[in-house]
Order: structure tokens, then sequence, then C-alpha cells
């Protein structure tokens, strides 16, 4: 019988064997002046025009540049820009661009390239989401070259999210012009203006990129990046730890552990996000303002950020992230505290009745029981599903949760139908720099766009208009509070929280700035690393 | 005419009618490829004109006939969402996949098939009792879980093995000796979370093919002559317990291109099963065509390449082409 492990025993051999040689493999020697960034996921492509996708825009980020950049007070600051002046109602801009910048090909860029960039968007052929940005009330923004170093845009009427969408990438025109945009292999092997340029790219693995050495806005101090993707937030978590990679989302969970670590530094921040619950505003109950008033003062939103966020988070009462200049300070919007009693009187009001057989409350014979969708696979809006669920037992509204697929989730909320096929929704804003709401609140975003609540308020409709046309920023300011005060007390969404994300960074990555949605390493030039 | 050659074209309307059934489900599914853009900057408008310019617009026939004139031409298209050439997108998988896969599938036959005969062998004895024991823990263990641990131990503690990828991305410019080591560094964990997952099922296969034959009256017959254990055991059973492994060797060629999902993602091996997985979520159809395409010619080519080695392993096996009679 002896033979019969005879094979088993060789392969044994073999495995230590392998593992001995890999062994003196796995310790390498450590890399000077290469920062390892970690892309949850593989880029689609490298054309900022393009791709929709958080890896993408990460790594287009260090290739390309835009005539404005963000800087870390999430203000809008020249890059390929020298000035810019604007006429009096803010209908034509006039861009001077700064002289003597190379392609990292090093061909020279000009106004040229610029006006290429948004005509290849503005054409129908490209298969960009990015055409409506410059297209205002069905007409689209003219760009027209003054010179080789100036270019002037021409809008239909003022739009004040104009000039952050300035801050697209621009491609070259030298090498796209012939090219059919949406298949080219530059996609893959892309060149920029920007700090780093593009080396290697191999699928699934990593993007390698290298300084650029005629950077108009300084050489970056590290020499070469290399974006390694790791899809699972555990293994990447790992790498972080094993110094494979330099940076790494840390869960909630896993805080406390990690502060105890002295190889990393932890960043706590708000994000551009808010988690809500929409109401289907054409429910028969949810049409009622009442009844959507008496379901905020039935959640206890501060349990969500201590149950769902481990507290790491803040609870939220209008759209709009702390982060940015339209948030109103010490506001005087509306706020629904946690108040069962409240909830309880208000519902009576709107003519509901308990029914002590069943403890569920009833209006002319129907009880109160509606369905919140959510989708699949974000176990932190399972999690809030599962607590709204609990709290309105309470006072006696019968709540269940179905998790859908995403498609199949989008396919019930973006049904160009009214009224749609839902109660209610459990999902998350992810907000641009502008304050411009218009596609999730105006009345014309329904039933197809993202006011797939019906919310139809005609203040809301006409302050949203004024709050695109007027350029003064203080204005604006007044007038979002405006939009957000008459919002909040409507209660089309019961605004629920604003996450923190915990971001971890090795302590050899130094000159970070302040901590923030427009990241860490912004300017990407400041960063070096100590060995 | 050839069996094989009549198989092979018989086989052909089989794989047309697999494609054409496939795509038909995929769009049945709800979605399309621009349903990721769920963003309050991206207008409806864009959403329209992107379907209108990927074609998606057009009636269903339509789209597949469309699909199908390309294929014969030798083209899968393009990626929906990536713009890539799909048979680049696929070539640049499969290196990374099948080298994963046809060595796990090595190693796994090299420990089931010894440890299964024994099994067989010793049949409800302690030997057999802890190997079934072992290998079912194996198999009841959660990939995902023993994937997690193993980068945490041989990894993270021992500093054995990289903790994932590939290849290191500082080799680019290397030595092959040196990629090939690392790569086979940055290869054993997932080997290893691979073959304790595998090993159980086959382990069973082989025990019981086993404990089948030494029922059989030629083995009794054998015994009754007098020959020795080790001559009943290696000269008569062995080569006949070898049949059902050349079955599940056809049966494995697919899945040998298709890559395991969570072992990729787990270890970040940039491998089929990733692209697959993602252009599900993605509904980016000239992916998942052409891996559905592939898979069926392979399901297909792996049945008849079992058919044709059984019946050379089995001289029972008629094979009708030569005349036999049996």
């Amino acid at each position: 019988m002896h033979h019969m492990f005879v094979g088993f025993r060789y392969l044994v051999i073999a495995l230590c064997l392998i593992g001995g040689l890999s062994c003196t493999q796995s310790s390498s020697s450590p890399q000077t002046n290469v920062l390892q960034l970690h892309l949850g996921g593989e880029p689609t492509m490298l054309n900022p025009i393009l791709s929709t996708d958080s890896p993408s825009s990460s790594v287009e980020g260090l290739i390309f540049s835009g005539l404005f950049r963000i800087n870390s007070d999430l203000e809008l600051e020249p890059d390929l820009l020298d000035t810019y002046t604007t006429n009096d109602d803010g209908t034509v801009y006039t861009f001077r661009l700064k002289k003597d910048i190379k392609w990292h090909d090093g061909h020279p860029f000009t106004a040229h390239d610029v006006k290429f960039t948004f005509d290849t968007i503005l054409d129908k052929r490209t298969n960009t989401v990015r055409r409506s940005n410059f297209v205002i009330d069905g007409t689209a923004i003219q760009f027209n070259v003054l010179d080789d170093h100036a270019i002037q845009a021409r809008l239909p009427k003022p739009f004040a999210p104009f000039l952050n969408r300035m801050a697209m990438g621009i491609l070259p025109k030298h090498l796209l012009q012939d090219a059919d945009i949406n298949k080219t292999p530059f996609n893959r092997s892309p060149i920029g203006t920007g700090p780093y340029k593009f080396r290697s790219w191999q699928a699934a693995q990593y993007v390698q990129l290298e300084r650029y050495n005629d950077h108009h806005l300084g050489a970056p101090k590290i020499k070469s990046i290399i974006m390694k993707i790791i899809p699972d937030n555990n293994t990447a978590l790992l790498a972080f730890e094993k110094g494979e990679v330099d940076e790494s989302g840390i869960p909630a969970k896993d805080f406390q552990r990690y502060t105890t670590k002295s190889f990393l530094d932890i960043y706590r921040f708000y994000d551009l996000v808010y988690t809500y619950l929409g109401f289907n505003l054409k429910h028969p109950f949810f049409s009622d303002p009442n009844v959507r008033r008496a379901i905020a003062h039935a959640v206890d939103k501060s349990a969500l950020v201590t149950g769902v966020l481990k507290g790491f988070g803040t609870k939220a009462d209008i759209p709009s992230s702390p982060v940015l200049w339209s948030y109103p300070p010490n506001h005087q919007i509306p706020i629904f505290n946690y108040d069962p009693e409240k909830a309880r009187q208000l519902l009576a009001l709107s003519g509901f009745t308990m029914n002590p057989s069943t403890q569920v409350l009833e209006k002319n014979g129907t009880p109160f029981s509606f369905k919140i969708i959510t989708n699949k696979g974000n176990k932190d809006r399972e999690k809030v599903a599962q607590i709204i669920q609990r709290m309105l037992k309470d006072i006696g509204i019968e709540v269940s949760i179905q998790l859908l697929e995403w498609s199949s989730f989008i396919k019930i909320v973006n049904a160009n139908e009214s009224p749609k096929a839902y109660d209610a929704v459990i999902l998350g804003w992810s907000l641009g720099l502008d304050p411009d709401g218009y596609s999730i609140w105006h009345s014309s975003q329904y039933p197809q766009g993202f006011n797939f609540i019906g919310y139809n308020n005609p203040t809301v409709d006409a302050l949203l208009g004024d709050g695109r046309t007027t350029i003064d920023q203080s204005q604006r300011k007044k007038i979002y509070e405006q939009i957000y005060t008459t919002i909040a007390n409507d209660v089309p969404y019961l605004f629920l929280y604003f996450p923190e994300t915990l971001q971890g960074i090795n302590k050899r990555v130094k000159g970070l700035s302040k901590a923030g949605p427009a990241g860490l390493m912004n300017p990407i030039e400041s960063i070096y690393l100590v060995e | 005419m050839s069996p094989i050659i009549y198989r092979i074209l018989t086989a052909i309307p089989l794989i047309f009618g697999v494609s054409f059934l496939s795509f038909l489900i995929m769009h049945i599914a709800p979605g399309d490829p621009t349903l990721m853009y769920m963003d309050p900057t991206v207008s409806q408008n864009d959403l329209e004109q992107v379907r209108k310019n990927l074609g998606l617009d057009q009636p269903l026939l339509i789209q597949y006939v469309l699909w199908l004139k390309q294929l014969l031409q030798g083209n899968l298209g393009y990626s929906y969402v990536t713009g890539k050439p799909v048979v680049q997108a696929i070539l640049e998988r499969l290196p990374a996949t099948l080298l994963l896969s046809i060595t796990s599938l090595i190693m796994i036959l090299l420990i089931t098939f010894p440890l299964g005969l024994l099994c067989g062998y010793k049949k409800d004895t302690w030997v057999d009792d802890s190997i079934t024991i072992i290998s079912f823990l194996g198999l009841s263990i959660p990939t995902f879980w023993l994937g997690l641990m193993f980068i945490l131990f041989f990894s993270l503690q021992l500093d054995w093995f990289p903790t994932s990828g590939f290849l290191d991305p500082m080799l680019l410019d290397a030595s092959w000796v040196q990629k090939a080591l690392n790569i086979l560094s940055h290869m054993m964990l997932p080997l290893l979370t691979i073959i304790i997952g595998g090993v159980a099922g086959l382990i069973r296969y082989n025990r019981f093919s086993m404990i089948k034959i030494l029922a059989q009256d030629y083995i009794a017959s054998a015994r009754a002559r007098g020959l020795t254990e080790r001559r009943i055991l290696f000269k008569h059973a062995l080569k006949n317990a070898l049949l059902p492994i050349i079955t599940i060797l056809g049966l494995d060629l697919p899945s040998l291109i298709s890559g395991s999902f969570i072992i990729e993602y787990i270890f970040s091996w940039p491998g089929m099963g990733q692209l697959g997985v993602q252009a599900v979520f993605q509904r980016d159809y000239p992916i998942l065509m052409a891996t559905i395409f592939f898979s069926s010619i392979l399901i297909i080519l792996g049945n008849l390449l079992a058919d044709v080695s059984y019946a050379y392993a089995d001289p029972r096996i008629s094979r009708p082409s030569n005349g036999d009679a049996s």
C-alpha cells in the first residue's frame, strides 16, 4: 500500500520546495520613491470624457489636467488656465491658457485641444454621459478658438455650474482627431498634460505611472506611482498592513483595532454623499405631508448613526453635504426630532386609527403597511431598512423589506411610468461640487429622471431655475437655503445621515493635504515618501 | 463519414442554438450597460443617446443577427464598457486563469486519485473514515473565508507569500526566471485554497469507483486464482478505476477557462472569472456572448474528447467506424 502514498509525498515535497523558493521572493527589497495606491476595481477606460467609474477617474486625475482643478478646500484653482474673464450677464467666458505647456509626447498644448475636447463631448457619436453638462435648455455651449492660447465659451444663458464643468480633463487633438473615440487604443494608453505619465496597465493587476518632469505646475516629488487593483476590501486591508499598498479604507468596525497600530494614520472626513428614505409621493398614504412628517418623528436618526455607522457620521436634515459652501450655517431648517408621541398624534390627525387586534394603524379599513426596497449588497442600507422597520412598528406601521439586484432595482425606480411600482426606497446620492439639484428635485424630472419620487413644488421649481442662472455665490447661497428649507418642510425624502469616510495612510507618505472629498494627496506634486 | 467529424458537424447548430438562447435570456434580464450611470449629474437624454449608439434600441432579433454577422466575419466585437476588442479582453485574462486552473486540476488529481482508491480499498476502516472526514471539512469551509485566513496566516504572519496579485509591478523588466518565480509565489495561496475546496468531491468519486471494481467478478476470480493483493490492485483494479477520471476531465474542460470568481476576487488574480462576473453585472453583452460561445464549444469538445479517449482506454466500447462488432 505504501506505493499509493508516493505520489502524495512527492506532492508535499514539491509544495514545500516551491514555498521555500517563493519565500525569498516575497521579501523583495522595498522600492524607494514608489507610491503604491489602491484601486477598488479595474478602470473601464482612461479617458475623462467617457469613463464614469471611480477607479478610472483616480487614474485620470493624475494623467490629465483641465482648465481648473479642485483644491482641498473644494474650490476651483487654475490648472491649464492662466486667467479668465466674463461679460456682465455671465454668458461669454474668455479663457487664457498658460503658454509652453507640452503633452506627455512633447507636442505643444493649445486652445485647439480644449475646443476639440468639448466638441467631442457634444458630438452625438461619442458614448458619453457628460453631453448634457454642456447643453443649456437644449442649446449647446459654443467653443471658439481666439488664438493658440485663448478660447471663448458662449452660453445661451447664464449657467452657474458651468465653471465647475471646465475642470474636465483635456484630450490631445493631435492624437485623437482621426480616431473613433469610443474604441481607440488611446483609452488604454493615454497621453495627457498632468503630473504623471502613463507607463503601463496590466488588466486586473495594476496601472503604473511615471513622474512628468515638465509638468507646468512643477514636477512631482515621487518618481513613480503604482495603482494596484484589489477588488476585495478585506484583501486590500491586509495588503495595506503588509505594506504592499500605502492606503486603504478602514471599515468603521475595525477603527479601534487600527488606531493602535503604528504604521498608519487614519483620516476622517465627510464625503459628498447622504443616505435617505425616499417616499413614492403618488402612494395614497405618502401623498399626505403630515404622514411623512409623522414618519420623520418616528425615526431616531442618531440610532442609525450609532447602529449602522458605529458613530462615524452625522444625521442629515437637508439634501446637501456639510462640506459644501452651500450648506447653510446654523440653519433655520425645520427639524423633525425623534418624538414617537408626536408621530402618533400626526397620524391620528390624518385619520389613522389603531386596530387593537393587529396593533397596526388603519385608515378607512386599509392597514398602514408598506414596502421599502433597496439594492442588494449594500449592507448599510440593509441595516437602515431593518432599524426603520423596527422603529415604525412601535407606532403601528408595518414595514416589509425587499432587496433587489441593482438592475432590477433601477428598472422599478426608473420606469418611465406614473405611478411607479414601489412604496419607499432607501438610497444614497453622491453630489457634485455645485449645489444645483435640478435633476433630483425639479418636477420636469418625473417620471423619467432622478426625481423618481414625483416631487412637485412650484416654489422649488422656480428657485432651482434661479439657482442655476444666478452667478453671485452669496446670492446663490440664499437661494439654496430657501430650497433646503422648503424641501425639509415637505419631507419628500426622510434625510437620514452623512457617513464619514475613514482613510488609512501609511506613515511613510508625507505632504498630505487637508482631509476631504478632494483627496488627501491633493495636489499630488507635494506628496513625498520617507523611507 | 468519420463519427468524429459527424459529431463536430452536428455540434455546430447546437452551438448557435445555445448562443441564441443565451442572447435572449441575457436581454430578458432587466437592465442594460447604461444602468451603471445612476448619478444625478447624468441626464436621461445622454443615456438614450448612448443606448442608441450601442444599438440597444434595435429589436432583439436584429441585435442578434448583427452579432452573428460580426461573428461569422471573425469579429467578436467591442466591450460596451471598456471599448476594448473582446478578443483582447479575453486573451489578456486567459493565461492567468489557465495557469491556475490547470495546475490546480493536476494537483487535485494527484492527491485525490491515490487517496480515493485507498479509501475504496480500505472501505469502512479508520483510514477511509478519517480521509473522508478531512476532505469533507475542506469542502465545507467557505472559500472566501479560507482564502482570507490563508492571507492572514501565510502572508501577514509568516511573510511567506504576497497577499494578492499576479506579478510584482517592479519586475516588469526582470528576467523570465525571476518573473516565473514571482508569479509562482503569488499563485501559492489561491492554489492551496482551490485544492482544499476541490479534493473532497473527487475523492468520493474515486472511492466509489474502486469499491465498484473490487466487487466485480474478475477481481473475485483473480483472487480465486491466488494472485497477490498487490498484483490484483495494480494490474487489474487500477487501470479500470482510471476510466471515470477521463469523463470528469472531459466535463471539466470548460471550467478550465471560466476561472473561479471568488478565488480571483479575493486574491486579485487577473483571470476570466472576474471578467465574466463583472460583465454580468455591467450587462456587457459582447463579453458575455463571447465567453458563453467559447464555453459551449469547450463543453462539446470536452464531451467529444472524453468519448474518444474512453473508447481507446476501454476496448469494450465500440468504435463503429472500424466496423468492430461487440
